[in-house]
């Protein structure tokens, strides 16, 4: 069997004011895209995002998006995406940008990539933390992510049931 | 080794801005930036030309990079607007405060005399209007002989739609005739929100005309290189620097100190000795 090949991008949402992320969700990304890329590629652009484009999932509390972008054009639907300014949710308009940490070609690498870059950004958080207790959490927090059982295998099984829908 | 660069964030009056743009920049991955400033000579009176703000008195505390375990490098860069050739005065003394020397020219002749003349590092190319010239092959080849690199700045294109079609065809033309070696791509954001992330920014020098490979250099080892050759520039082939000693006696010429962290190591030893 040869499958639909497609390619997996994880962005981020970067935003000045991180309280806002939580008005995301999946819909306003994807209108955002698919009007970005009809605004740079115009025409051809808006017919290529129309088919195999979606978005597969959304962490509103950390702000990463999977973009799904069939494999044929997906470097030219990506060149597009630098270009988003704004995301407009729930009537506000909200100043961002996406900013593309991996690209993948299924989403159990890209997962796999996010969560190591979390556990990445849990040690970077380690040293700004205020107070004792504050820092206890963290710690815990990355303990909790190097389990190798853990909540992990919950999101992938999660995580996994959506891969084999996309295929 | 290849690290991210970005040679570019305009400078701002407002410190907190400047601090959220480093942050930001620091939180995508690049290693080094550079704090740009805009010197644009009119024809009427003579303008100061700008003196860097100290890094840290700028900045509080240097974000540590993301992925690496070091703080993130802020430079001080001057770009000079060029509309005639007495804007740039190749000797003056506040050029030399600047880690990065860039010009940008507006005609053809001076085009071609900032590829062949000029001891600078990098020329900027216009993403504001549309190039009143063609770029030639002769002063574009000149210039990367002599190691400059040309810069074309994204953020531009990111606000305005114009914009967007003046650089991406001033760019697609410059692309023509250097063939995408020598290319710097830098952001010249003036908010933290107008910077991208390094992959996204190679991804975006295939709409400039870059291949895979150029794009990825434009944002990796030519900005190495720019350090080196402004490294070069300033301290005589990287052996030697001279500095004015801060002493009351300002005068007096003494023997040049060892300059700190700006030679490398291996060099830096060799005033020590003198001494």
């Amino acid at each position: 069997m040869v499958r639909v090949k497609s390619r997996y991008l994880l962005c981020e949402v970067n935003v000045s004011d991180r309280s806002r992320l939580l008005l995301l969700d999946d819909r306003t990304i994807a209108v955002a895209v698919k009007a970005v890329v009809a605004r740079t590629h115009g025409d051809y652009g808006a017919a290529l995002c129309s088919v195999g484009f979606s978005v597969k999932y959304l962490n509103a509390h950390t702000g990463i998006v999977f973009l799904r972008l069939p494999k044929r054009c997906y470097r030219l639907l990506w060149s597009a995406l630098p270009f988003i300014t704004s995301v407009e949710a729930r009537g506000q308009k909200i100043p961002c940008f996406l900013n593309c940490l991996h690209v993948g070609g299924t989403i159990r690498t890209c997962q796999k990539f996010l969560i190591r870059y979390n556990t990445q950004q849990l040690h970077r958080m380690l040293p700004k933390c205020k107070n004792e207790e504050e820092k206890q959490q963290v710690r815990q927090a990355i303990l909790n992510c190097s389990l190798t059982r853990g909540k992990n295998e919950a999101l992938e099984d999660e995580l996994g049931s959506e891969e084999d829908e996309g295929e | 080794m290849s690290v991210f660069m970005d040679l570019n964030l305009s400078y701002t009056a407002d410190r907190s801005a400047l601090q959220s743009m480093v942050d930001t920049a620091a939180h995508l991955g690049f290693s080094t930036v550079a704090i740009n400033y805009l010197f644009e000579p009119t024809a009427k009176k003579k303008q100061e030309i700008p003196t860097p703000t100290p890094i840290n008195e700028l900045i509080d505390q240097l974000p540590i990079v993301q992925g690496r375990s070091r703080p993130i490098r802020v430079l001080n860069r001057l770009t000079v607007v060029m509309s005639d050739s007495s804007h740039f005065r190749p000797t003056a003394p506040e050029y030399r405060s600047f880690d990065l020397l860039a010009v940008q020219p507006t005609t053809e002749k001076l085009f071609h005399a900032a590829c062949m003349l000029y001891d600078v590092d990098i020329i900027c190319i216009s993403v504001t209007e549309k190039l009143p010239f063609f770029f030639k092959r002769a002063p574009v080849n000149g210039a990367v002989d002599r190691g400059l690199v040309f810069e074309v700045s994204y953020s531009t294109a990111i606000r305005d739609s114009t914009m967007r079609r003046y650089t991406i065809a001033n760019a697609v033309s410059l692309m023509d005739s250097c063939k995408g070696k020598s290319v710097i791509l830098s952001s010249a954001a003036e908010k933290a929100l107008e910077l991208r992330g390094p992959y996204d920014v190679t991804n975006l020098g295939l709409l400039f005309g870059l291949s895979d490979g150029d794009a990825k250099e434009a944002v990796t080892s030519t900005c190495r290189s720019v350090l080196l050759h402004a490294e070069t520039r300033r301290t005589a082939s990287g052996i030697i620097y001279t500095m004015r000693s801060c002493s009351e006696s300002s005068c007096q010429q003494e023997a040049p100190p060892p300059s700190e962290g700006e030679a490398p190591a291996a060099k830096r030893h060799r005033p020590a000795l003198t001494e």
